[in-house]
């Protein structure tokens, strides 16, 4: 495994595609289950974040703002690009994966 | 007391359960003081001696991100425990191995216990505990928290690890991280014990992290010139990411020869290597969000009967009306603005229904994500996600269920562009008005009139992307995205339904409320109050005539044009009243009403229509705003009356730039 995995994976998602797990792991010449921890460990410093989890909203606007940002979650003081409620649909987004991508 | 356990790990490692199985009723729950975060503490006996437990509050790591990993770090660094116990879940080693990574270094004895052994098992992995004790320095065993009578092995690891005051052998660690960039020029900056009960190793690690609270702690004990020194070091250290990279490293090194399990990586099921492909990838999803919406009629069939139905009721409720003696104003509101709204809401909900339930199902049993992975790339060149594909294809059917279908975007901005876009999309009223007109007028010049108006769209498209981009989709908002993509798996029908139907029901108020009003608003201007004077919408229209030329329509075609803004089926029946002299009220209220079209449009249409003006109407109803229930249905997925009104107004106007250039081109041309 390389020293530096973390650094090329977060240069891979500077170039705007979107992979899977698994493409990851074959760019990165690594397993899934080790990007699956990089990943967990990028979220935890909060480099990348996560945009559609298992069907729950954000952790955004819906606790920060109330809703205050007028539906725009780009605006929302807390979220700064997670969702909230007026973003999401009540009971949508059931099985649309996990998705991250890089906090700005 | 002989001595107070900690128990140490990330959420799920099992700490609870362990806990629960030591303690039993002798356990009392409360809070931190000053915290919100649940602190549960006991006791047991073994041997005969009483040991304390404290349940550590469960967190990623050791660095104070959270009121969790605080709380954990003051606990064991204030020495309460005499011995730490770090979980970890021995299913996912290389994951959950970086609790003890980032405890590693701090000089209080712990022993480590690998959770969970049964479910390591039934995946095939085997576990060398013995190996990895010795690579560690520490007591570790295996273990699976809910079988109580295997706890022997575990007193016996805590009685070594107390005895011996065992603690975890950073060699290793040392080594990968002295790869960092000026980490061993921290190391001799901070030395052993500048705090207490941490070694210099894991307070340079944590320098390099910006840990806030060791940060802080060190300004205390450092002289200033060394914190400048430090503080120079650690910004140039890499940060979290660096001291990561050296923990995964040394946990990978740990495990080698430690860990045997299968190959993890999972092989592509068939659905799977069609969807992913490169060449097969689009094409398939494509036939799928077809066959989706060709599927999506079936459930709209008796939505659709039911609209017509209450249609159908119109007339024998106007003659009872009448009978009562209720006035004739009356009687044409309820029966022409209230039924009708209603029997036409009705219809279009249908295929909201249908819409909802079919895309729900395919996001239901995994394929959405697919979809939405597949054209990730394609989109981004309009600023968007892949999802928003969908909705493009929805509104080649209907921009209400285009507009619905955005529902699966997460980010506003790119929500509400995606609807924008959306409209420029001509949908199934405006298919059936098109090829009808276009081959009246031009023939077998009618297929260059509709691929002139496909071309015209993917432009209309970009444009519109370009313009309203700027303000939806933030530049530099678009990053590369890594996607888990769930399994594929079986619907839970009940779920669906109660999310299908509470989506219909919220759409059918929220749409109810603007088509009854846009309605009763036509109604309003095209009906005559005082008998043998023109209706307002016919004042209007000749005093607009100058103005409407511009866009190479007479004030006939306008109205059309206005009553395709409510929706573009009605336009026909307009032309056909306004060109014979009728009522356009009439006219209005037939064509919404489903009617068909006079039988003599087409001589009408010739001979009081040019090419160039056919031409114009076409291309100005076909780009002009859907109708009045896509309206709605923007307003209510968007949540932003500004920006139904902006796109609606673009729309608008849009369409009669389009209508100008359009007419100007046929008139060069004939």
């Amino acid at each position: 495994m390389e020293s530096n995995r973390m650094n090329r994976l977060i240069e891979l998602l500077g170039d705007g595609h979107a992979r899977t797990i698994r493409m990851l792991a074959d760019e990165l010449n690594t397993t899934e289950s080790d990007v699956m921890r990089q990943i967990d460990y990028l979220e935890h410093i909060r480099v990348i974040r996560k945009v559609i989890g298992d069907g729950a909203p954000g952790n955004g606007c819906a606790s920060g703002c109330g809703g205050s940002c007028g539906g725009s979650c780009n605006g929302c003081p807390s979220g700064g690009g997670n969702m909230c409620k007026s973003c999401m649909p009540d009971g949508g987004f059931k099985n649309m994966g996990q998705m991250w991508e890089l906090v700005k | 007391m002989t001595a107070t356990i900690a128990l140490l790990g990330q959420p799920n490692s099992g700490k609870s359960t362990v806990f629960n199985a030591l303690t039993g009723l002798r356990q009392h729950v409360g809070n931190w003081p000053g915290k919100t975060v649940e602190k549960k503490e006991g006791t047991f006996l073994h041997d005969g001696k009483e040991y304390a437990v404290a349940d550590l509050p469960g967190s990623y790591s050791l660095t104070a991100n959270s009121d969790e990993e605080e709380i954990t770090r003051e606990f064991i660094s204030s020495g309460k425990a005499d011995v730490v116990c770090i979980l970890a879940d021995s299913s996912q080693l290389e994951r959950s191995l970086f609790m003890m990574a980032d405890y590693a270094g701090i000089n209080v004895p712990s022993f480590l216990v690998l959770n969970m052994a049964d479910v390591a098992e039934d995946q095939g992995k085997k576990i060398d505990a013995k190996a990895l004790e010795d690579k560690l320095g520490i007591p570790v065993i295996q273990l699976s928290a809910t079988e109580n009578k295997k706890y022997d092995m575990f007193f016996e690891a805590m009685n070594r690890a107390i005895e011996n005051k065992s603690l975890i052998n950073i060699s290793g660690l040392k080594t990968e991280l002295e790869k960092i960039e000026g980490f061993t020029k921290l190391e001799e900056l901070i030395p052993d014990g500048s705090i207490e009960n941490y070694s210099a190793l894991w307070l340079s690690a944590k320098a390099i992290e910006n840990d806030r609270l060791v940060i802080d702690k060190l300004k205390n004990t450092l002289a200033p010139d060394v914190i400048k020194e430090v503080d120079g070091i650690r910004g140039a250290g890499g940060g979290a990411v660096s001291t990561g990279n050296s923990k995964f490293a040394w946990i990978d090194e740990l495990l080698a020869g430690v860990l045997q399990k299968k190959d993890d990586q999972v092989k592509l099921g068939k659905l799977d290597r069609m969807y992913l492909s490169p060449v097969w990838g689009k094409p398939a999803v494509i036939l799928t969000i077809l066959f989706g919406l060709i599927g999506s009629f079936i459930p709209a069939l008796p939505f659709m009967g039911l609209g017509q139905a209450i249609g159908g009721l119109k007339a024998p409720i106007a003659e009872a009306l009448f009978s009562a003696g209720v006035s004739e104003i009356l009687i044409t509101v309820i029966c022409n603005v209230v039924l009708q709204s209603f029997s036409y809401i009705l219809q279009m909900l249908g295929f909201v229904f249908g819409v909802v339930l079919v895309f729900g199902l395919l996001e239901e049993v995994g394929v959405m994500a697919r979809i939405s992975y597949v054209f990730d790339n394609s989109m981004a060149k309009l600023g968007l996600q892949g999802k928003s594909v969908m909705p493009f294809l929805i509104s080649f059917g209907c921009t209400m269920g285009g507009a619905a279908g955005t529902r699966v975007i997460d980010n506003w901005g790119q929500k509400v562009l995606t609807i924008a876009l959306a409209w420029a999309v001509p949908c199934g009223a405006a298919w059936s008005v098109i090829p009808m007109l276009a081959s009246l007028f031009f023939g077998p010049g009618a297929v260059l009139v509709i691929i002139a108006i496909l071309l015209t769209m993917v432009l209309h498209m970009w444009i519109t992307a370009k313009i309203f981009g700027r303000k939806l989709v933030k530049t530099g908002e678009r990053y590369g995205m890594i996607m888990e993509l769930p399994p594929y798996h079986k619907p839970k029908w009940g779920a669906l339904f109660r999310y299908v139907l509470g989506r219909t029901k919220d759409t059918f108020f929220r749409v109810s409320k603007v088509v009854l009003l846009v309605c009763f608003l036509f109604w309003a201007l095209s009906y005559s109050f005082v008998p043998g004077t023109d209706p307002i919408l016919f004042k209007i229209g000749k005093v607009i005539e100058p103005v409407t030329k511009v866009f190479g329509m007479g004030w006939q075609l306008f109205m059309a044009f206005i009553a395709s803004s409510v929706g573009k089926e009605g336009a026909l029946g307009v032309i056909s009243a306004l060109f014979n002299d009728g009522s356009f009220y009439s006219a209005f209220s037939d064509a919404m009403s489903g009617a068909g079209v006079a039988a003599d449009l087409n001589e009408v249409l010739l001979s009081n229509v040019t090419k160039p003006e056919a031409l114009a109407f076409i291309f100005a109803i076909t780009f002009n705003m859907p109708c009045v229930v896509a309206l709605a249905a923007t307003y209510q997925e968007t949540a932003s009356a500004k920006w139904t009104a902006k796109i609606a107004a673009y729309y608008t106007v849009g369409a009669l730039v389009l209508s100008t250039i359009v007419y100007h081109i046929g008139l060069l041309i004939w």
